[in-house]
């Protein structure tokens, strides 16, 4: 066979609208095998979406359909559009888990990430704080709106505010922080080793709050190596579960402070002198666990599967054009039988 | 006051029910049917007013608990029938299929607790008014396509025969039920985009194949698979028929299973 026959050959087998067909139904197999075991959705999600697209782009080269029907035309491209951007998607972006003391400037580090090979982090320029959240509850501890008070530097060297949460984030250098229901308070200490002068803070973040009430205290490790462990002294209920209500610090602000067998309880402005230098508990603030994403795709992803919906509705509603409904209405009964079409004359639907 | 318009709704729908059973091909079957098309409006009116009145007692609309996802459905369901029958004519012999349907979600609504349920804060968006309005005419319209669909299948029986006999030939209707099901497609597919650009401004990422997503998209994928094998296939209608009943079985699962079992954090209504 010559060579140009054999590649015809090929793209017509490419092409087949049964093949498609089969690899739909793969598709469906390896979203349910993905489902079941997320270890293999990636290369089996990987390969479908190959084979798909390989399909799609031979029948848009070799069916004739695809030059008479414009629209068609255009939701094939733009599903092929779709695959692309969501394949360089996961390639380029950057998805991760933060936790940010109020008033502490976010440096960059993220506590959790999950980054696509090809992202080129710009997280240290995303540099921003937050002032602190007022969240509201319903009865039953049902969580409200989120209005949590952020600001940042802007590019001009000029202080910018916002309040973000639920469906607004914070959007810094193509880095989308979302607020989280993961929140708490956060006592804020100093660190002075014994005989140095310079002085280390440090926030312990609590478990998440109300979430974990019961469970007020963690470990944290000073810089000298010492285990101690800290709660919040008052066991105070601080939103009432019978009735509405808002998140809000503890009137009493004092913890305890766990060093071996020995125990202090401290106010703010208190201190304690250990082994290896004093602990100055310095205040009670807030913490907030933000999200971030980053996808360069996200806009156009939006335009092409849009513009693929959109584009396949035109392309039904000029065909159904052509056949009026009435017409359909209009075919005789006369029973089951004729299925062939013969009473009622049909187009091919989707293909020459 | 809620209740009180509901019932006598509920009352007409079961009603049309009756007079989709007493239609036939006969003159006074015909005016049986068109009787029903009127209990269905007249029903829809009732039922419109007591959602109106639940919304403005709980200050949100039927977006929360399993009752209210059950009575929308009901009434959206109802409404796209409704009015596809006042445009299609031929349609109005499928309440026979479409009203049984509409029937098990009422009589499921019944059973479900009615007390007001919490409106998240991620439902503040008007994303979630596009969203559902989006999937509401998916549902119903794929319930037009079936109901047609439906119709094919009996008219296998000889009852189903004599019943439907003023209904078009097969490929006329196995063509309407292509043509719905062609409209539901679009507007799933403009309902999962919906749906993504909702879950990226909620919860920080667009898909993560959670069970609510999976089994859309996988019902998505069957209607797919369905539309392109009619095209390629040439199928008879009846066998496109039953895989259109394969689609909304799933959709169906979908819409009211997973949502009201799934643990994880993406769980529509609850």
């Amino acid at each position: 066979m010559q060579q140009p026959a054999l590649i015809a050959a090929l793209l017509a087998r490419l092409a087949s609208t049964r093949l498609t067909l089969v690899l739909l139904g793969v598709f469906a197999a390896a979203v349910a095998a993905g489902y079941r075991d997320e270890s293999i959705a990636p290369v089996a999600l990987t390969l479908v979406f190959g084979a798909l697209a390989l399909n799609l782009l031979a029948a848009v080269a070799v069916r004739p359909v695809f030059r008479r029907h414009v629209p068609l035309l255009v939701v094939h491209l733009a599903l092929f559009a779709v695959v692309v951007l969501v394949g360089l998607g996961k390639l380029t972006r950057l998805q991760g888990r933060i936790e940010l003391t109020q008033g502490v400037p976010f440096d960059g580090t993220l506590i959790e990430t999950d980054a696509g090979p090809w992202h080129r982090s710009l997280l240290p320029q995303a540099v921003f704080l937050h002032d602190g959240f007022d969240i509201e509850y319903a009865p039953g501890l049902k969580r409200g709106r989120t209005r949590n008070a952020v600001r940042w530097i802007d590019t001009a060297g000029r202080e910018q505010r916002a309040v973000i949460g639920d469906h607004e984030p914070l959007v810094l250098h193509g880095y989308r922080f979302y607020t989280t229901p993961n929140k708490g308070f956060a006592p804020l200490f100093t660190w002075q080793p014994a005989g140095a002068r310079a002085v280390v803070q440090g926030a312990v973040h609590l478990p998440s709050y109300p979430a974990q009430q019961l469970q007020q205290a963690r470990a944290w490790t000073l810089p000298d190596g010492t285990e101690v462990w800290i709660k919040l002294a008052s066991e105070d209920v601080l939103i009432d579960p019978e009735r509405a209500g808002a998140f809000q610090l503890p009137r009493v602000k004092d913890v305890v402070v766990r060093v071996g067998e020995q125990r202090h309880e401290l106010r703010v402005g208190d201190s304690v002198e250990l082994a290896g230098g004093r602990l100055h508990y310095a205040g009670l603030r807030t913490w907030m666990g933000y999200r971030v994403f980053h996808d360069w795709t996200l806009p156009w992803l939006l335009v092409a599967s849009t513009l693929a919906a959109l584009a396949l509705g035109l392309h039904f509603w000029l065909r159904f054009r052509q056949q009026p409904w009435s017409a359909v209405e209009a075919a005789p009964s006369r029973g089951t039988g004729d299925e062939s079409g013969a009473a009622l004359v049909l187009r091919a639907p989707l293909e020459s | 006051m809620e209740a009180l318009l509901l019932w006598p709704a509920l009352g007409c729908y079961a009603l049309a029910g009756v007079a989709a059973i007493a239609g036939g091909p006969q003159a006074a079957g015909v005016v049986r049917q068109h009787a029903g098309l009127a209990l269905l409006l007249t029903g829809l009116a009732l039922h419109t007013l007591s959602i109106a009145t639940r919304w403005q007692a709980l200050g949100h609309g039927p977006f929360t608990t399993l009752y209210e996802i059950l009575t929308s459905n009901i009434w959206s369901l109802t409404l796209v029938f409704a009015l596809a029958s006042v445009r299609v004519r031929a349609l109005r012999p499928t309440a026979l299929v479409v009203l049984p349907l509409i029937g098990v979600l009422a009589a499921w609504m019944l059973w479900a607790d009615a007390g007001p349920g919490h409106f998240p804060p991620t439902y503040h968006t008007a994303l979630l008014y596009i969203h559902t309005a989006l999937g509401k005419l998916f549902l119903g319209l794929l319930l037009v396509a079936v109901g047609v669909s439906g119709v094919i299948g009996m008219r296998r029986t000889a009852a189903g025969a004599a019943h439907f006999a003023a209904m078009p030939n097969d490929a006329a209707l196995g063509e309407l039920a292509f043509r719905f099901a062609a409209a539901a497609f679009v507007f799933e597919s403009l309902m999962l985009i919906a749906g993504a650009t909702w879950a990226q401004d909620a919860w920080g990422r667009y898909w993560a194949w959670d069970p609510l997503e999976t089994w859309a998209f996988l019902t998505w994928l069957a209607l797919a698979f369905t539309l392109h094998a009619r095209a390629s296939l040439r199928q008879r209608p009846g066998v496109y028929g039953a895989l259109l009943g394969v689609v909304f079985v799933l959709a169906f699962l979908t819409f009211f299973g997973v949502p009201f079992v799934s643990l994880s954090p993406h769980k529509g209504a609850v």
